[in-house]
């Protein structure tokens, strides 16, 4: 019943795995600025076939990255319609009042749509493959020069790196009062689409209120357990980037270089 | 008195009516193992948790190792010194991987970082649980889960250790080796703060404190507390299986010589009354 | 509603790919009306076992026949099987989602068919049961309990539905020792009404004293089931100590002290009786 939440660090030990966080960090960022670029079909394949590389070498499963990108159909498709309908395009295929449908806005819709799940893609390859106090330390010196006008960037880094790990969190508890409503009648697994809808609705509240509940406890297990500050922690040794770690950035900069190319 | 609390009260709607606790004085030694009783909603938790500062001090004086509750630059050091598993051990996780989630609190104290896996695995084993480092949390069974909890506080060494109901999931052999911990602890030095249900557990306490209702109902050795039928049906508790049998006995005409508290003493008392027939 | 069990294996996926077998070729038959107790060991399948059993989960081999009709089999209606199943999981905390107990317990009934009136008078009943004052927690947030409450919350969600079938993670962990004794006193009531209550628990007591027969799991394997009685006086032979009543510990002490000896002491009453012809010279002595 249950796949692994989306995005959640799988153990393993792979190439991508040992990569260090600092280059995989700046990989990301690098790809998801390819992702941007990006304004044809062409450039978008070309991301979609490098990613196809880190993807094969971290041997994760791929269900838990399809099973979230399934899970935000219903808002992809919202943003595929609405751009589709109310883009002002120029090439008009039908319109019945404001909404109008052109070749233009269904290119955007496409466009914003790839945009998402390539970006998801992306972001899950990273934590999936990086432990969230990896992500902070590498963070923490990613951004040590904003040290300079007075950021904390310890706290920053920390922030970010419970943020990433509560997502997967979240969705855990989505699944489990799922479970517990789907134990007490709610209709989930309904056949008809209207009863499904409807049942999906008394899940929202709970799913925030625990959200907010499991912040909050969180905060006090950090408490409980002597966290005061982000700076009063042992270092994480620092260790100077490997070869591969040097390989992988220059991939992603080739990757990012081509797309530029093929933008004009 | 390493813990010394006098008048505490607390309300969890601030300024409400309700309490849910009213009027607690608390005074533990160093080195005292005090188990904490009381029924469902009496309040045990909500003390507790005063003892590390996770609740915020309303009203009456705390002291725990001459660190005053409500200081809050010092609060850091007491939770040093006075570590807590938790009731729910989902509560207490605050890592996706066990071993990251153990190291968390030995980071928060600067543990220097080569000593960190070694404490790390050696606090898994002794809660039974190595093998499970790169396992996360949430896929755990409930015992299990609340045995890394139990060593994520252990790696820690602290001078207080609070049990939340720490061996409520665990199976009987699981609950003999953590109270087992707790005895090797207790001996060591340490305090030893247990909530429990099982009312057994609490035989081998020096000190009984019964909760009801938000309130202190009585504080004193087991064998005063547990053997006196009066005020554990006013705490709505139900006495140890010896105690319970020995009244039960003594309904029938059998008068054992004394009230037995554990289960050798029991056997020790039939065997002398069988012994004189 | 008869339940059969064949060759039921459950796998889970673990992150790395390696799989942990939680459930290996377990079977068995339930009878409809019968009162089972599971127990076993930290993390040797009971709960898995549960979540199979009230469809919750995809057996990785093997079946579940409900009245004979296989509920993981493509025609089969879910939703039936929802309304004749309850099941009050281990960790409450998840299983209270709504704003407020009322709301928490009634949630189960909405589809029941109940008017407004029945549906209160249902609630109000099954909180009683669970100990609460209706009046005074109807209206507090289930979140802002304590750890007993919340599980007795969770229990009374479920049993308001009055399904036929009812199946209980360690129900018992976490309540006071009147509230131990309420919730299976209640159990024990439904169960002679006619409802199957299907139960896990470490308390040996609460399975010795209650349960009509036991499952014995160890490491996904099941290892022994019968009659509760029989599968105790069993299972001290094969382990020593932890698995075992306070009554038969103590009838083994007194044993070895030349004392009584009847291997037929496995709860309190037992010893109570044996204890009682013993000591007033009816015994041997
Ligand atoms: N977060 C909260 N918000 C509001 N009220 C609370 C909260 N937590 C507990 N309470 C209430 O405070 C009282 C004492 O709760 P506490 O958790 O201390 O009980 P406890 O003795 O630990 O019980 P248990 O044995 O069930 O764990 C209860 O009546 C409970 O309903
Ligand atoms: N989500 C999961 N992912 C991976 N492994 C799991 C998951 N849930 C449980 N397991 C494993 O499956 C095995 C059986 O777990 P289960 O929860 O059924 O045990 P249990 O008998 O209920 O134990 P307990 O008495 O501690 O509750 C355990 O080894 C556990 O670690
Ligand atoms: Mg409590
Ligand atoms: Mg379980």
């Amino acid at each position: 019943m249950r796949t692994l939440p989306a995005g959640q660090y799988l153990p393993g030990h792979s190439l991508l795995h040992r990569l260090d966080a600092r280059a995989k960090i700046l990989c990301a960022l690098i790809l998801m600025t390819a992702v941007i670029g990006a304004s044809s079909l062409w450039g978008y394949t070309l991301v979609l076939v490098a990613l196809l590389i880190p993807i094969l070498i971290s041997r994760l499963p791929l269900r838990p990255t399809v099973a979230a990108v399934r899970g935000m159909g219903g808002f992809l498709l919202v943003i595929l319609l609405m751009n589709a309908l109310f883009f002002k395009g120029e090439t008009v295929l039908a319109s019945w009042g404001i909404i109008q449908l052109s070749h233009e806005g269904i290119k955007q819709g496409f466009r914003i749509v790839s945009n998402v799940v390539l970006i998801l893609i992306i972001g899950n390859l990273l934590t999936m493959t990086t432990l969230p106090t990896q992500v902070a330390t590498a963070l923490e010196s990613l951004i040590k020069p904003l040290k300079l006008i007075g950021v904390p960037t310890e706290e920053v880094a920390m922030i970010i790196s419970v943020a990433i790990q509560f997502i997967p969190t979240l969705m855990e508890a989505t699944e489990l009062i799922k479970m517990a409503q789907i134990a007490r009648g709610a209709r989930f697994e309904s056949k008809k689409l209207s009863e499904r809808a409807v049942s999906f609705l008394p899940l929202v509240v709970p799913v925030f209120i625990s959200a907010f509940r499991r912040a909050e406890e969180l905060s006090l297990a950090m408490e409980a357990r002597g966290y005061r500050n982000a700076k009063n922690r042992t270092r994480r040794q620092k260790e100077p980037l490997a070869l591969h770690d040097y390989a992988a950035l220059t991939f992603s900069v080739l990757i990012c270089l081509i797309q530029f190319l093929l933008q004009r | 008195m390493l813990v010394e609390g006098k008048n505490i009260c607390y309300s969890y709607a601030f300024g409400g009516f309700s309490f849910a606790l009213r009027d607690v004085d608390l005074n533990i030694a160093r080195g005292e193992f005090v188990a904490i009783l009381g029924c469902n909603g009496s309040g045990k938790s909500t003390l507790v948790k005063h003892l590390n500062a996770l609740l915020q001090l309303q009203q009456g004086e705390l002291k725990v190792a001459q660190i005053d509750v409500r200081n809050e630059k010092e609060v850091w050091l007491l939770r040093r010194r006075c570590g807590m598993v938790f009731q729910n051990p989902d509560h207490q996780f605050v890592a996706p991987v066990v071993e990251e989630d153990i190291a968390f609190g030995l980071e928060n104290y600067e543990v220097p970082r080569n000593e960190i896996s070694g404490r790390v695995r050696s606090a898994l084993a002794r809660v039974e649980m190595s093998g499970y480092e790169k396992r996360a949390p949430n896929t755990l069974s409930g015992g299990q889960k609340q045995r890394v909890a139990l060593a994520g506080v252990l790696a820690l060494d602290p001078e207080i250790i609070i049990f939340d109901e720490a061996t409520a999931m665990l199976d009987p052999d699981g609950r003999q080796e953590v109270i087992k911990i707790m005895e090797k602890l207790h001996r060591a030095g340490k305090t030893i703060i247990a909530i429990t249900h099982y009312v057994e557990e609490a035989v081998a306490a020096d000190k009984i404190i019964l909760m009801h209702q938000g309130r202190v109902l009585a504080c004193g050795s087991p064998q005063t507390v547990l053997t006196n039928l009066d005020l554990m049906k006013e705490a709505e508790l139900i006495p140890p299986f010896p105690v319970r049998l020995y009244y039960d006995l003594q309904q029938a005409g059998i008068y054992l010589n004394r009230c037995p508290l554990t289960e050798e003493e029991l056997v020790e008392e039939i065997c002398q009354f069988k012994s004189k027939i | 509603m008869s339940i059969q069990i064949e060759n039921l294996s459950f796998s889970y996926l673990q992150p790395s790919g390696e799989k942990v077998d939680a459930l290996k070729n377990v079977s068995f038959t339930i009878e409809t009306g019968d009162f089972v107790g599971i127990m076993g060991p930290t993390g040797s399948g009971k709960t898995t076992l549960l979540q199979l059993l009230a469809g919750l989960r995809l057996p990785t081999s093997g079946r579940i026949y409900f009245n004979g009709e296989e509920i993981n089999a493509k025609g089969y209606d879910r939703n039936r099987l929802r309304q004749t199943v309850g099941v009050v999981f281990q960790d409450p905390e998840y299983q209270l989602f709504a704003t407020t107990v009322e709301k928490d317990v009634a949630f189960g009934l909405k589809e029941s068919g109940l008017s407004r009136q029945e549906a209160t008078d249902r609630v109000r009943w099954a909180l009683e049961t669970m100990g609460f004052d209706f009046e005074k927690v109807r209206n507090q947030s289930p979140l802002a309990l304590s750890g007993g409450e919340k599980r007795r919350v969770a229990i009374a969600g479920v049993i308001a539905r009055k399904p036929e079938i009812l199946i209980f993670d360690e129900p018992i962990a976490g309540l006071d020792p009147f509230g131990r004794e309420n919730f299976l006193q209640f159990v024990t009531e439904r169960n002679q009404t006619g409802t199957t209550i299907i139960m896990t628990s470490h308390n040996m007591e609460a399975l010795a004293e209650y349960t009509k027969h036991l499952l014995v799991l160890k490491e996904g394997r099941l290892i022994d089931a019968g009659a509760t009685r029989e599968v105790f006086t069993r299972l001290k032979q094969r382990y020593n100590g932890a698995f075992q009543t306070k009554a038969q510990r103590i009838a083994i002490l007194l044993a070895e002290g030349k004392l009584m000896f009847s291997p037929a002491v496995v709860t309190y009453g037992d010893l109570l009786s044996a204890l009682k012809q013993e000591l007033t010279g009816g015994g041997r002595g």
